[in-house]
């Protein structure tokens, strides 16, 4: 396994190659019993930083569709609500996380999983990135994600 | 034993520990008072009707300050709903934002405002001696501006018990025994009069821990201060969570038949009356203005879409989803179509668009 990194100013955001990469900034990896496992990447996990709350707003298991609003998660600095990287049925959330969610600044790529899906077959814009074209996206996204820290921050 | 204060810590389902050195640091503090009894229990919004934490509640009789990490609003009637009901009473503390200039102005309008026409549940129900303070958490970061909020209310309490002795005689005063059963009449008769010299020298505060979680809820909190009962709410849902008691008044029946995450029906109710205290939108969870959050919203980096539907559209949206989610078929704007072009023509400005004007504001 290679490892990928990222520079997000000074920080090394860091990418296994292992497994594959979402346009929301997520990773998921094939379990043996079939289901993909999905979780906050790196680069999600630096902007986040100390997460303190996490809420899945539904209750598994539950068929979803790309985009669908699926929960809330609070750190030290930031807020978000979570959407769905790809349809399918969603089967179970991490619940160790539900008590702690420390373990996804810890382990994010391990320990600190979100929850497990059966995916149904992507679309183009659902489609999962390898770690190569998950960088090139992140190249893109960069300078608006600066932006929209800098811009909310000065609010 | 003298007249003494709960004082009731509700702590937030949040891990954040900056939120639970708060909650601790006021009880910590509130021990070193006189006559204040702390209990301390988890999540209010989550505690079940019939659980420990419930039943501690209610056994509180008498005046009582509730802090937690909802809004106001939203804790005074998650309150009632579990028939812990009483008057709001008013809390000085007031948070950050709403203290900022041009706020003060949406305030002044509110109390210069001509008398509520419409005829709201409370209006026509009755209501007890009983006073409720409810103070959120997010107002302060600081412990003692909680204590201190805390004393102001404990002696106000007093000094309002003294004039009642000052201007009845003792059998008026039994009437006040009901239903709050602690109003001015000490068990063992000492005088008010003493109470009042020796000011809050009444005994040393006692705290009661109740930290069984029984995991996170959600359901609608109804505001019936600004509830018409105009019965939009129980023709909207369609998941039988709401019904009506024996005099036909709306309330939420089936508060677990809700489908965690949608807050549709808060969404279509014409008062702004239905809250759901977990919500991330301050206007759902039932902040009294819009209350601007401190943190960076990633959501659009996140995945999230671009918004631009009405509340309406919103909710019909909110809805489908949930009964596609529950096998059954969507409805779309079912029965909100007609209503949608009324109000978008007619509605006068509400607290939404008042953000969002404030929000043009910054740009």
């Amino acid at each position: 396994m290679q490892h990928h990194i990222f520079m997000m100013g000074e920080f090394e955001a860091v990418f296994p190659d292992d497994r594959q990469y979402h346009r929301n900034h997520m990773w998921s990896q094939r379990r043996s019993t079939g289901e993909e496992r999905f979780g906050f990447t790196a680069y999600a996990v630096r902007l986040l930083q100390d997460v303190y709350f996490l809420d899945w707003s539904i209750d598994a298991p539950v068929a979803i569709t790309a985009g669908q609003e699926i929960g809330a998660i609070e750190s030290k600095k930031a807020e978000s609500s979570l959407y769905a990287a790809v349809s399918g049925n969603l089967t179970q959330f991490n619940e160790s996380l539900m008590d702690d969610p420390s373990a996804i600044n810890v382990d994010k790529y391990e320990t600190g999983w979100l929850f497990e899906m059966d995916v149904s077959l992507p679309t183009d814009s659902t489609r999962p990135l390898d770690v190569e074209g998950y960088l090139e996206l992140l190249i893109g996204v960069w300078e608006k994600t600066q932006r929209t820290i800098k811009g909310q921050a000065n609010e | 034993m003298a007249k003494r204060i709960s004082v009731v810590v509700s702590q937030g389902p949040s891990k954040n520990p900056v939120k639970r050195k708060l909650e601790e640091d006021i009880v910590a503090a509130l021990l070193f008072e006189n006559g204040i009894d702390v209990t301390v229990v988890p999540n209010l919004y989550d505690i079940k009707p019939d659980s420990t934490g419930m039943l501690a509640l209610k056994s509180i009789s008498g005046n009582m300050i509730v802090c937690s990490w909802l809004f106001e609003r939203a804790a005074h009637w998650v309150l009632d709903r579990n028939d812990i009901s009483g008057q709001v009473g008013k809390i000085l503390l007031q948070d950050a934002y709403e203290e900022e200039e041009g706020n003060e102005f949406a305030e002044e309008d509110l109390e210069n405002a001509p008398p509520e026409l419409k005829s709201t549940v409370v209006s026509q129900r009755e209501i007890t001696n009983r006073k409720i303070y409810c103070l959120d958490l997010k107002a302060s970061t600081r412990a003692d501006d909680f204590i201190a909020e805390a004393k102001r209310i404990q002696r106000a309490n007093l000094v309002q018990v003294v004039s009642l002795n000052d201007v009845i005689s003792g059998g008026a005063m039994q009437r006040l025994d009901t239903p709050t059963k602690d109003t001015a009449i000490t068990k063992d008769g000492s005088g008010i009069e003493g109470l009042a010299t020796s000011g809050l020298d009444i005994g040393p505060a006692t705290v009661k821990r109740i930290e069984n979680s029984q995991g996170r809820r959600w359901y609608p909190v109804i505001d019936y201060s600004r509830c018409t009962n105009c019965m939009e709410c129980i023709d909207f849902c369609l998941f039988g969570v709401y019904g009506v008691d024996r005099i036909d008044t709306i309330l939420v029946e089936q508060p677990d038949n809700c489908r965690k995450g949608c807050p549709a029906c808060s969404r279509v109710c014409p008062e702004n009356a239905i809250m759901f205290p977990q919500h991330k939108t301050p206007a759902i969870a039932g902040s009294a203005e819009g209350n601007a959050s401190m943190k960076i919203d990633l959501s659009q980096l996140f995945g999230g879409p671009a918004d631009g539907k009405s509340a309406e559209e919103i909710a019909a949206i909110e809805r489908d989803e949930q009964l596609l989610i529950a096998g059954r078929d969507a409805v779309g704007m079912q029965g909100l179509e007609r209503r949608h072009s009324v109000t978008t023509a007619a509605a006068p400005k509400d607290d939404l668009d008042k953000l969002l004007d404030q929000l043009d504001d910054f740009e």
